[in-house]
């Protein structure tokens, strides 16, 4: 009886699983030697939330934005953030149009299934807001008129370290929009060495065929909420969010809206896992990217510690 | 069919517990009547027959009938006064009932607790050790009865259950130990009262006529065992005073009102023996001790001539410690006394006189004429006999001069005569003489064969001088043991050989070992008295606790653990909510033996992953386990079977 039991499920889990997995795999084709970020990338993708990448110029965050738009089959904007960007670059205009005599509304690069928001901390405060703000509600209200944005909708901003100059720093409240924050960080000796000997990865990039659809994409999204999670579970979790607020180590405790996100991307995760429960380590897993920009040490030495901190909360709080 | 299977008994666990209940009731079958032994066995028949067809047991009203039957048993036949065995019969009657009312696993509960109860009651009768460990073995099978009710779906084979009860006895035995070290006893043993019945029971009584001591002597029973501090005495000097017999009437020795004369004294010789005696119950006040005595028995009386009376009847078995001199030479006789070891009764002929005549003729020292007494009876034709041939109304003269067989109270008593005719100052002592070496414990057996009677002359510059006439005709009585196996009728007495063949060599050491553990189990088990506990607390410095005080601080102490551990166990009450996680725990802990313990913050699967790592024999039982209880604890698997999958896992998971 067991057996008949486990069988059922693993039936349906190896579908999504193969699917995603050939995924990843494609995707480790182009970015080298970087599978948990690429696993991670696209649990937030089915999580339905947006990523925020952090790092270097150069480490392949373009690349990475434009494989996940490729693979899915997904329509693709890019929005180069400077300082003088303004909220219509990004939301459009209503322009008057002679021949009808009225006004016409241009959607701007917002209006796609993949954004791109490249180097978000560079614009002014008020231009990044328009766009979190459309990622929020998942539509762009112009002069009274409200336009629904596509769907699936997905924003992948990067952004800089904010210790370089010419930046306008996320504050915490717009941080945490971001569903899950993610840091490339450099190649290993290995992957690097394959990437300089490989082909060019524009040219790799441009032969990707897409292995989903948005469709697909859309389907498989409905599916993370149903991954079972246990009242076992759910104790881990709280325990974690009590333990942020109760412990003296950290400034401030994690929001609802945190808790609600390491469960979703715990969802993903498991899902990504080929499996429909969620157990400890998909929590353990996600939580540095999915909390990680939430969380600040009340020893605030000006250095971002955001994985040391994820890590003391992990280790300090038992699984029950 | 209305059962349910979770609920039914299996058969094995059936018809064990009907056998173990009926081995717990048989030692009462002697005390019950044969129409409630019937009734019983009546019963466990119909169960036995019903089996797992438990819709065939009977109905209410046929359940009224038979317990109305049970009782009036009982009521009728069961009627000596209304005491234990009334009681007694009324639980067996309980337990036959119960039977057929067994009928899911719960029932067992109900039986084996009136099991329990029965087997306590068996010690109202015996506490020998073969019945204890028989009931302990029952005791053992009960409880294990109650681990296999316990089961959801029990095993296959019975070990894991009886794996269990052995665990938990073993937990349980240092508890025993305490609380029957440090339990409140009842000064006498409850059970004792008023229950023995005394016609089993030998010993000396107060007379001794001729044949009551032969008539002794042909018991094997134990009279009392010695343990000695430093070495045992030879034989010759294992002569064991119990009484002194002054007075005759010609037939009948008796002891005479000594209590008011004044104390005989001596002088002792060498150096003294210390030992400690434990006398089996023999309803009589005599204690027993090496010639001669020096010191006092608590609870007893020291009479002037060294006898030693208890102040009540000994019914239960007793200890006493003494202290004695086998060298003395005693001193001062009183006139009345002198008188009293000189009287001699009616019946005394003159060939008796005529041959005291003739020892006096040829000497005058009192010494000579013991001397020629004792030839007379070792070259004249006396045999020395276990069954002398019945003597008439003047027993002396028929023995001396006709029948010439007897036992030593024969030569006792008429060798004390003999001296009394011829002016010495004589007296008859019975007791013990010998007894056997336990070489297992070091102990000395004194049995009812070593019963004997000897006789004590004055001499002026001696005083009192032990002198045996029967080792005159007999003299390997002193040193050997009579061989009670073989004696025919009229012959003379036997001994036991020292080199008795392979054979009765091995009875006997078995019969040493036997004796030497029932000994220890006497004196340690039943003889753990209010006294001896006290002994044992002062022992230990905890002299105050003592009667109520030591009842007052086992309340306490009991509560002070019950209280720990209940607040214990409400401080874990989360990590022991969920049965899963506790046999997933257990899982945990049979790794952390092995130097693989989980990290608090560890979950299943990494867990998993990293043990194997470690240790890839183990990687398939893991993995199934780890599986299992992802889908248990963290999934949709809900199901019992899969519960009970995962638990025996675990339980068979062994690294």
């Amino acid at each position: 009886m067991f057996e008949s039991l486990t069988s059922k499920s693993s039936h349906s889990e190896t579908k999504i699983d193969s699917e995603l997995e050939q995924v990843i795999s494609k995707a480790g084709e182009i970015i080298l030697g970087k599978e948990q970020v690429l696993r991670l990338a696209l649990t937030c993708l089915l999580a339905r939330g947006h990523l925020l990448l952090e790092d270097l110029p150069g480490v392949g965050k373009t690349t990475l934005a434009h494989l996940l738009a490729k693979l899915l089959g997904l329509q693709y904007q890019r929005i180069q953030f400077t300082s003088d960007l303004l909220p219509a670059d990004i939301i459009g205009v209503s322009i008057f149009d002679q021949n009808k005599g009225a006004f016409q509304f241009n959607p701007g690069p917002v209006f796609t299934q993949l954004v791109l928001a490249d180097e978000i901390n560079r614009a002014t405060p008020k231009t990044q807001s328009a766009l979190l703000e459309a990622m929020e509600e998942c539509q762009v209200t112009v002069e009274g008129k409200t336009h629904p944005l596509p769907n699936p909708f997905f924003v992948l901003a990067t952004q800089n370290p904010t210790s370089q100059i010419c930046t306008f720093p996320l504050p915490e409240s717009q941080l945490d929009r971001f569903f899950m924050r993610i840091r490339l960080g450099y190649p290993d000796k290995k992957a690097e060495r394959a990437l300089l000997a490989g082909e060019d990865r524009r040219d790799l990039l441009q032969s990707l065929k897409p292995v989903l659809t948005p469709k697909r994409l859309l389907e498989l999204q409905k599916q993370v909420p149903q991954v079972h999670v246990s009242d076992a579970l759910l104790d881990y979790c709280q325990d974690l969010l009590i333990f942020t607020r109760t412990s003296p180590k950290f400034h401030n405790g994690l929001s609802p809206r945190a808790g609600l996100a390491l469960l979703r991307s715990a969802r993903a995760w498991a899902l990504l896992d080929g499996r429909f429960q969620v157990i400890p380590e998909d929590i353990q897993t996600v939580l540095p990217t999915t909390v990680g920009h939430r969380l600040h040490s009340t020893a605030d030495t000006g250095v971002d510690e955001s994985e040391g901190v994820s890590r003391y909360l992990l280790d300090s709080v038992p699984i029950p | 069919m209305n059962t349910v299977p979770h609920n039914s008994i299996p058969s094995r666990t059936l018809f064990t517990h009907i056998l173990l209940l009926g081995v717990a009731v048989a030692p009462h079958f002697q005390h019950l009547n044969l129409w409630l032994v019937s009734f019983y066995f009546v019963l466990t028949f119909l169960r036995l027959a019903v089996a797992n067809r438990i819709e065939r047991l009977p109905g209410r009203f046929l359940l009224l009938l038979l317990s109305i039957s049970g009782l009036a048993i009982v009521a009728l036949f069961q009627t000596r006064p209304v005491g234990k065995e009334t009681a007694i019969g009324l639980l067996v009657v309980v337990l036959g009932l119960k039977l057929m009312e067994l009928r899911y696993r719960r029932d067992i509960y109900i039986t084996v607790l009136i099991g329990f109860f029965i087997i306590i009651t068996q010690f109202l009768y015996y506490q020998s050790m073969l019945l204890a460990s028989i009931m302990m073995c029952v005791t053992l099978g009960l409880a294990i009865m109650l681990v296999e009710v316990n089961y959801i779906q029990p095993p296959k084979s019975p070990w894991p259950s009886i794996r269990k009860t052995l665990i938990l006895v073993g937990q349980a035995l240092p508890i025993m130990v305490v609380l029957f070290l440090l339990f409140p006893r009842l000064s006498g043993p409850l059970w004792n009262l008023g229950l023995d019945n005394q016609s089993a029971i030998t010993g000396f009584s107060d007379t001794i006529s001729p044949g009551s001591v032969s008539h002794l002597s042909q018991s094997h029973a134990v009279a009392f065992r010695v343990d000695f501090t430093g070495p045992i005495p030879e034989p010759k000097k294992r002569y064991w005073r119990g009484l002194v017999l002054w007075n005759t009437d010609g037939y009948n020795w008796t002891t005479g009102k000594t209590a008011y004369s004044q104390a005989e004294t001596y002088q002792a010789k060498g150096k003294p023996v210390q030992y400690e005696v434990t006398l089996e119950p023999n309803h009589q006040k005599w204690l027993f001790s090496l010639d001669l005595p020096a010191g006092h028995v608590p609870n007893t009386r020291s009479l002037p001539d060294f006898q030693i009376q208890a102040i009540k009847p000994i019914t239960a078995r007793f200890q006493y410690k003494l202290l004695s001199y086998t060298d003395y030479s005693s001193s001062g006789l009183s006139n009345a006394k002198r008188q009293q070891g000189l009287n001699l009764p009616d019946n005394i002929t003159p060939r008796m006189r005529k041959l005291v005549r003739k020892w006096q003729n040829a000497t005058t020292s009192n010494r000579e004429i013991v001397n020629k007494a004792l030839q007379h009876f070792n070259q004249e034709e006396f045999i020395y006999t276990l069954s002398p041939p019945s003597l008439g109304n003047n027993p002396a003269d028929a023995f001396l001069f006709e029948t010439r067989r007897g036992f030593c109270e024969h030569y006792a008593t008429s060798f004390t005569l003999l001296m009394r005719i011829a002016g010495i100052p004589a007296r008859v002592v019975a007791g013990y003489q010998g007894g056997e070496i336990n070489p297992h414990g070091g102990y000395l057996i004194v049995r009812q064969s070593n019963a004997h009677a000897w006789t004590e002359v004055w001499l002026e510059d001696q005083g009192w001088v032990r002198i045996d006439p029967t080792a005159a005709v007999a003299p390997e009585r002193i040193e050997r043991s009579i061989d009670l196996d073989n004696w025919a009728d009229g012959a003379p007495v036997q001994f036991q050989n020292l080199d008795p063949g392979p054979l009765k060599n091995l009875i006997r050491q078995l019969g040493f070992s036997v004796d030497f553990i029932n000994a220890r189990w006497h004196r340690w088990v039943l003889g753990y008295t209010n006294k001896r506990q006290n002994e044992m607390l002062s022992l230990f410095g905890l002299d105050f606790l003592k009667g109520s005080a030591l009842g007052i601080a086992m309340v306490a102490v009991t509560t002070l653990v019950v209280l720990i551990i209940t607040i214990g166990i409400l401080r874990s009450n989360r990590v022991y909510t969920d049965p899963v996680l506790k046999t997933y725990l257990n899982f945990c802990k049979k790794l952390a033996k092995q130097k693989l313990p989980r990290l608090s913050n560890e979950g299943p699967k990494d867990y998993a992953q990293r043990v194997i790592k470690q240790r890839p024999d183990l990687a398939e039982p893991i993995t199934k386990i780890t599986k299992l209880y992802i889908g248990l604890r963290y999934g949709q698997v809900n199901s019992p079977e899969s519960r009970i999958f995962f638990n025996r896992l675990v339980s068979q998971f062994s690294p």
